[in-house]
């Protein structure tokens, strides 16, 4: 990056040239230019005059450029006669500002006066209290008295929902237009907006149904007063009162950083328990933002529901039982089992898993399976995912993102806010799928394929990328395999993808970020493959910002597959009729049809935290803990090994999986039980090559990171983004060794031919799993259970929009809800994952029938 | 002299396309577009015509700014006229249509624009109307619309009608609106002729009506002609509008130059009162200072620069004039609640800054002030200047500031308990002590 010089209060500084003066000063000249509108993520807009600086330029000699000095050898500074905002400056060479001129220190105490004359500094009362960008600026510039009239203020309503899970405080709204900036701008959700004008400017939410975007908790953090509050958080504990723990989404692939704000609470029996969750700032994973589901999807950590003891099955029902007493039951049938299948949860730790996995040992014929098991591949994401140092912060133009077979949106909500943000900053999207998702209208690129057919796509495109001789001959010299892949897509399925063939072909970085829907496991793995096969040929393997994100369904499925767990080994349990099976945080029998299928099995354990349609087929349960009350590693789609930390006390008698594991295998001979999960990653380090470096101490190296959005000081964040855990860790992928070979292999589409409507499950943010379920604050947002179907389909079939249907899919019954898409290819059915409280169909299937049976309550006149 | 601009004086329908092309309209876009877009830059340059709009930038300048080689360009005609006392558009607009679009068609050509808009005040509802039956007439002629005069050139006319905010005739504030964004400015730079500033982020031409109207004078007689009239620094001839405690009230265009008295007294015939005698001025609405309107200065020729040195500004030529005995703390109270009632709420200075000075204002018109508000009110109205993002935001402490200055007394007879004023009940502030 070229630098640049410039001066600040007659210091000279070298910055990074085009970056933005309030960033810089912060960060190379410890220097806080306070500000309420400008934030760091977002273009600045000049509104709140906060920023005011005096600003001048260094004059230069014409013809030599030099710079010009004075008597005393000081440059020559040519300044401005007014006053000017330091947000809206970019940093060149001889840029000078005075900060700590009387002029300045006025301005910003008559700025503040004037923002004073109609905030009501309710402080004591305000959630934002204690953590107040105004709150801050108003102890360092504020008038010890103000000579505006407190009768003279405006009294403007201070509890106005915008949707349920935020409330406006209008009295407090400083007009500064962050929450508004950042849903229309950084999201593309147009859900918040400005009404009236002048004094009465309001913020105003302009969707139906309200706040409409699954980012609106981001607005409550980066508003600078108190206007913005959570539903979930509001008046329920002073920030000063919490402690916060640094954690990791429990949900997503994307392994966003959290922060668990928590206190000893009253209301919890005088446990410690999570208040609220807040973002994280990792630069490279989340930035500084989270999904709702990540922040309103906690509550199952403190939940009433939560098992507290280890259930023993006697005279077919479940009884509470002590540890010793359930471990003695396991042991002696592990000791005799002559084949095991375990099934682990999309949340279990890294350390979780090793442990399960020498347990498992244990039993020679045994499974490693992993859940959800809608998609594979872990090992070809460690041959070419995304290289060490990704950061989708550095993709720009000339550089593409391809996402396909997902929604996005959806399936990982960080994933698809960094993608549509680098889109605006340039970077080509080249969507391949089925129908149209949220992030279409963002392509540069929109590549439609039949239901099933995501191979041919992308065997299309490499077929396209030859055509057009962009393959990189560079890399063909470590490529083994090339040539019977070129000859396997010389007829390609789709011949219209030249233009995108060209771009991925141009393009100086590309990442892939690959998914699942409508398609079986089997070609879900070939996927996979034609998406290395084309990162190959293009060379956008081994070196940061390219390679292949999968987008698994949960937090650790990656950490699984790096520790041999596998989806295909789940089918195969769910096909063999095992001896002993034991299911680890997850529900497969209430979540997918296949899994009945276990009930056959001898023997089923089961680790919980709750009672599931799973633990009601368990011989024992045993209580495991939440993420909360636990330490452990995931891994992300991006494989980055994080931690998260011990946040809130033991729930009953439960245990974290890891030490559960330990303590059976201990009984069958294993050895001690380690004494931290910290000495399980030991372990893993030494035994797992590619997890050798991802020692505890690593992941928790703190850098520091650019923009700085935490901190001491609070103007720009207000909030606990504060990163005192670690970044954590990419672990190397194979092309990154020059030396290794890399290889292609023709990879075959086998698409399916249905005749009918097909059912295809989708996966959606909200929805009724075993944990995210218990925030009840979340259940409007959830969908009841639907299907979404094609309107010609839909008249072929007699039904309409609002209906109520009974489907028929292999044999399952389903009372479902209609909705109609237009956008849906025809003979399509979505039916969305876990609305219900049935198994839904895994795969793509076909609809048996469907029936219509209550028809919409018409609206009557009058 | 001759009307260049107001020609609809002497004559009538010439705001009719028909009746324009009998009086040789259009033959100076003819000529334009016989000319290069550049020599005609240079033409409008070399008049030295400023900005009517108010702010009297350089035309050609400001024309030589649009980046060549952009692909998308606009000019767009600022007919939002909302300056209190200005309604020298208005007469353009109504009666001389077809001078402004030849104008504004003329800039279009000379930056090779791909479209001109023209935003009306929302009240010009039936000018707007008959305003799109002119274009349509010239569009038929070929004069607007697909390849042009035969030519290579492409440029459409929209026109576009606002909703009631003074703030959208600021330019960004307008560009936001028409692009049907909320109407409030942008930060600049990037300024409208840049790439990033302008329409859609276009680079673009914002002018006023009236410096339009000026452009097919300039083709056709000449820069040479045009600087001939009026002073070297504000050449050409300027609509002033007259309104308030004037005998005959109404737009008088004239060259820039002329002296107080040749207007006020020759042309306009002097106070509305007789027996009374001028007391003070507004000369640019309510957007400037206003300055005691005295003998001394009859004499000085009206331009840009000599209000300046009178401490105001020309603006838009919007004489509000009052007479002896006007009550000025009524007047200052009166923009006070303009500029309150006008601020966009998208600095904080303006925002907060103009509500605070309404309040300072109906507290002390209401015989409720003191000293203390007294002295608050200038704090704070100094405490605006230099801060806002927008002009508005400094336009609002003028009339405090100015009014002020020269006329603290009558503020004190307020404060002292002299004077009050019955304020309806749904103007009136709580007070405190
Ligand atoms: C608050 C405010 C209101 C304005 N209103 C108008 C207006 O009504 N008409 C106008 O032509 N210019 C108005 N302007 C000036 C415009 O911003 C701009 O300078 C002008 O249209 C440029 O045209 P010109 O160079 O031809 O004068 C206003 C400026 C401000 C700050
Ligand atoms: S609600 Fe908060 S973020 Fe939104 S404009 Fe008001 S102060 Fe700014
Ligand atoms: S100065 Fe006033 S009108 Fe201009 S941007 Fe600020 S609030 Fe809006
Ligand atoms: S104007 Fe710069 S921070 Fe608001």
């Amino acid at each position: 990056m070229s630098e640049v010089t410039i001066y600040i209060d007659g210091q000279e500084y070298r910055v990074p040239a085009n970056t933005n003066l309030v960033d810089v000063a912060k960060f190379y000249a410890d220097n806080d230019i306070p500000v309420f509108c400008y934030h760091p993520k977002m273009a600045p807009v000049g509104m709140c005059r906060m920023c005011l600086v005096k600003m001048g330029s260094v004059e230069k000699n014409r013809e030599t450029g030099e710079v010009v000095t004075d008597e005393n050898g000081n440059p020559k500074i040519r300044w401005f006669p007014k006053l000017q905002t330091a947000c809206t400056q970019t940093v060149y060479d001889g840029l000078a500002i005075i900060t700590n001129s009387e002029e300045v220190q006025v301005a910003r105490d008559d700025i503040i006066e004037f923002i004073l004359t109609s905030h009501p500094l309710d402080c004591p009362i305000c959630d934002k209290g204690g953590e107040c960008p105004l709150q801050n600026l108003t102890m360092r510039h504020g008038p010890g008295q103000s000579v505006f009239y407190y009768e003279d203020k405006m009294h403007l309503d201070k509890h106005v929902p915008l949707g349920e899970l935020i409330y406006l405080d209008r009295e407090r709204c400083i007009q500064c237009a962050r929450c508004t900036r950042f849903c229309d701008e950084l999201v593309g959700d147009d859900v918040l907006a400005f009404h009236e004008r002048g004094r009465r400017l309001q913020i105003v939410t302009i969707s139906d149904p309200p706040f409409d975007t699954k980012f609106s908790g981001n607005t409550t953090d980066i508003c600078p007063v108190g206007a913005l509050t959570t539903a979930d958080f509001r008046f329920g504990a002073r920030p000063w009162e919490l402690k916060e723990v640094p954690s990791l989404d429990p949900y997503g692939p994307e392994g966003a950083n959290i922060s668990l704000s928590t206190r000893l609470d009253r209301d919890a029996g005088g446990r410690i328990v999570i208040k609220r969750v807040m973002p994280r700032q990792n630069e490279y994973v989340n930035e500084i933002w989270i999904s709702d589901k990540t922040r309103f999807g906690h509550h199952h950590t403190r939940s009433d529901e939560r098992l507290t003891k280890p259930l023993i099955r006697q005279n077919g029902q479940l009884a509470e039982a002590s540890w010793e007493e359930a471990y003695q039951v396991i042991t002696d049938r592990l000791r005799a089992a002559k084949s095991l299948g375990v099934i682990a949860g999309p949340n279990q730790s890294n350390e979780d898993l090793w442990e399960l996995k020498q347990l498992a040992s244990h039993v020679e014929n045994h499974h490693l399976g992993v859940f959800p098991a809608t998609m594979s591949g872990g090992d070809i994401v460690n041959t070419v995912g995304v290289g060490v140092g990704t950061n989708f912060l550095d993709l720009k133009k000339g550089d593409v993102i391809v996402v396909v077979a997902s929604d996005l949106e959806e399936e990982a909500p960080i994933w698809y806010l960094r993608t549509k943000v680098a889109r605006d900053r340039g970077v080509k999207l080249v969507l391949l799928n089925a129908r149209p998702t949220k992030l279409s209208k963002y392509a540069k690129y929109n590549l439609t394929y039949a239901y099933g057919d995501a191979v041919s796509a992308i065997n299309s495109l490499i077929s396209a990328v030859i055509g057009a001789g962009k393959i990189n001959d560079e890399i063909l010299s470590r490529v083994d395999g090339y040539d019977e892949l070129a000859k396997s897509v010389k007829k390609p399925a789709y011949t219209n993808f030249t233009e995108a063939a060209e771009a991925i072909g141009d393009a100086q970085n590309m990442i892939v970020l690959a998914g699942s829907e409508g398609l079986t496991l089997a070609q879900q793995r070939e996927l996979m493959q034609a998406c290395a096969n084309l990162l190959i040929v293009t060379g956008h393997v081994g070196r940061p910002n390219n390679g292949l994100i999968p987008v698994w369904h949960g937090a650790n499925i990656q950490g699984a597959y790096d520790l041999g767990f596998t989806a295909e080994a789940t089918e195969a349990i769910y096909q063999e009729s095992l001896d002993v099976v034991l299911v680890a945080g997850c529900n497969p029998v209430g979540e997918v049809v296949e899994a009945e299928a276990l009930q056959n099995a001898n023997f089923v354990v089961v680790t919980s935290l709750f009672e599931t349609e799973t633990t009601a087929i368990a011989d024992v349960v045993l209580p495991r803990q939440s993420f909360a009350e636990r330490d452990g590693t995931f891994t992300s789609g991006e494989r980055r090994v994080q931690r998260f930390y011990t946040a809130q006390g033991v729930i009953g008698e439960s245990l974290p999986d890891w030490r559960i594991f330990a303590e059976i295998h201990y009984r069958l001979g294993g050895p001690k039980p380690k004494l931290s999960a910290g000495a399980v990653m030991a372990e893993i380090n030494k035994a797992v090559p590619s997890y050798a470096e991802m020692r505890y101490k690593k992941l928790a190296e703190m850098p520091r990171q650019f923009p700085d959005v935490g901190g001491e000081d609070l103007y720009y964040g207000g909030t606990a983004y504060q990163n005192r855990g670690g970044i954590g860790q990419q672990t190397p992928t194979v092309a990154e060794d020059p030396e290794a070979r890399l290889s292609v292999r023709p990879v075959e589409a086998m698409t399916p031919k249905f005749d009918g409507l097909v059912v295809i499950p989708t996966t959606l943010l909200y929805d009724r799993g075993v944990l995210f379920r218990r925030s009840t604050l979340m259940h409007q947002r959830i969908p009841a259970p639907h299907i979404v179907i094609n309107p010609e389909d839909a008249e072929a079939q007699g039904i309409t929009d609002g209906d109520t249907v009974a489907i028929v899919v292999e044999g399952h019954r389903y009372e479902v809800q209609v909705k109609i898409d237009k956008t849906l290819p025809r003979g399509a059915v979505l039916m969305p994952r876990r609305l219900s409280n049935r198994p839904d169909p895994s795969v793509p299937t076909v609809l048996e029938s469907i029936e219509k049976i209550v028809q919409p309550v018409p609206v009557t006149e009058g | 002299m001759e009307n260049i601009l107001l020609r609809n004086r002497t004559i009538p329908e010439i705001g009719t396309f028909e009746t324009y092309l009998e009086h040789g309209g259009w033959e100076a876009f003819k000529k334009a577009f016989s000319m290069s877009p550049d020599e005609v830059i240079q033409e409008v340059l070399n008049s030295n015509l400023r900005g009517r709009g108010g702010a009297g930038f350089s035309t050609g300048r400001k024309w030589s700014f649009i980046p060549k080689d952009a692909e998308r360009k606009y000019v767009v005609v600022n007919a939002d006229e909302s300056e209190p006392g200005t309604f020298k558009d208005r007469e353009l607009l109504e009666f001389n249509a077809q001078q402004v679009i030849e104008g504004a068609m003329i800039a279009a050509y000379a930056i090779q624009a791909t479209a001109v808009y023209i935003y009306f005040r929302g009240e010009f509802w039936d000018i707007a109307h008959n305003f799109e039956q002119e274009i349509a007439k010239a569009r038929e002629a070929n004069l607007i619309g697909q390849n042009i005069l035969g030519g290579d050139w492409s440029c459409e006319f929209y026109t576009h009608l606002g909703a009631g905010a003074y703030i959208c005739g600021e330019e960004s504030a307008m560009l936001n609106s028409l692009q049907g964004l909320l109407g409030q400015p942008r930060v600049k730079p990037p300024f409208p002729v840049m790439k990033g500033g302008g329409l859609y982020y276009e680079p673009t031409v914002v002018n006023n009506v009236e410096t339009l109207a000026n452009v097919p004078w300039i083709i056709v007689n000449g820069a040479d002609a045009y600087r001939a009239i009026g002073t070297p620094e504000s050449p050409g001839p300027k609509i002033f509008c007259l309104s308030g405690h004037i005998a005959k009230a109404g737009n008088y265009e004239i060259p820039l130059g002329t002296t107080f008295r040749e207007l006020l007294y020759d042309l306009a015939g002097g106070p509305q009162h007789e027996g009374k005698g001028f007391k003070a001025l507004l000369p640019s609405g309510a957007s400037g200072p206003v300055i005691p309107l005295t003998e001394d200065m009859m004499d000085t020729p009206m331009t840009y620069e000599s209000l300046v040195e009178l401490g105001s500004v020309l603006g838009s030529a919007s004489f509000i004039v009052m007479e002896e005995g006007t009550d000025m703390v009524w007047a200052a109270y009166k923009m006070a609640q303009f500029f309150k009632h006008e601020s966009c709420g998208k600095c904080t200075p303006c925002r907060e800054g103009t509500y605070w000075l309404n309040q300072l204002m109906t507290r002390i018109i209401s015989g409720q002030g003191t000293m203390r508000d007294l002295e608050i009110l200038e704090n704070a109205a100094t405490q605006m200047q230099g801060k806002s993002l927008c002009a508005l935001g400094e336009f609002a402490t003028s009339p405090i500031l100015g009014t002020l200055k020269h006329y603290r007394a009558e503020f004190e007879a307020y404060v002292n308990g002299e004077k009050q004023k019955e304020l309806p009940a749904s103007k009136t502030v709580a007070v405190a002590h």
